[in-house]
């Protein structure tokens, strides 16, 4: 793991993150953020609206 | 202000029993070893190091009085400088899994990201135990040769 901030976007949304969530690491070939590794594994249900009404 | 309150998903993220389909299908906590070595923030990497490899680890979570994860030692971390605190050497604050997620979903991430262990903790972080790529590969592999044998309409009137 390095300090470096690297320039990657989620595989699967193209949202810009700092290192993938997945391995943590900053040159991983299939980077994924937070929200799309725990909505893929099943750790969460995307939620249809960003707010709660 | 959000009172937090616990729904199926911490139901199932505490290992309580369930019921379906899906609750048959090996799950992440069922193929994660729970004997796998801990250490605390202050202990001293090198002595660490000795007790993980004499178990046959090559990694270890380190953890808190109560089992709350809060970093991971890899092969990686393992290797660096004996006289470093485990606070200095590990990995903070690692991702860390749900005991109720498929192990074919996490072999196919841990082998995507070349990814040799994984924590898996309840929702409130404490220490399931370590999927390790391996388990998670050959129970997936059995799962999908398994339902490859079985006839197609299991389960169906």
């Amino acid at each position: 793991m390095t300090d470096q901030a690297a320039e990657l976007s989620c595989s699967a949304c193209d949202a810009g993150i700092d290192r993938c969530e997945f391995c943590e690491e900053t040159d991983c070939a299939k980077p994924v953020c937070y929200e799309c590794m725990t909505v893929a594994l099943g750790q969460v249900l995307r939620q249809p609206h960003v707010h709660g009404g | 202000m959000y009172d937090y309150v616990t729904g199926k998903l911490d139901w199932l993220a505490a290992g309580l029993p369930s019921e379906g389909t899906n609750a048959e299908r090996p799950r992440a906590g069922d193929v994660a070893r729970s004997d796998v070595p801990t250490c605390q923030m202050d202990e001293r990497l090198g002595d660490v190091r000795e007790r993980v490899r004499a178990a046959g680890w090559e990694a270890c979570v380190v953890v808190n009085e109560e089992r709350v994860v809060l970093g991971l030692l890899r092969s990686k971390e393992l290797e660096a400088n004996p006289e470093l605190r485990i606070e200095e050497a590990m990995r903070p604050g690692p991702s860390t899994f749900r005991p109720f997620v498929s192990v074919d979903e996490m072999a196919t991430f841990m082998i995507e990201h070349d990814l040799e262990s994984a924590p898996i903790t309840t929702s409130d972080g404490r220490l399931v135990g370590l999927l390790k790529r391996e388990d998670a590969a050959r129970v997936a592999l059995e799962l999908r040769q398994a339902e490859r044998t079985e006839p197609k309409d299991r389960g169906r009137p």
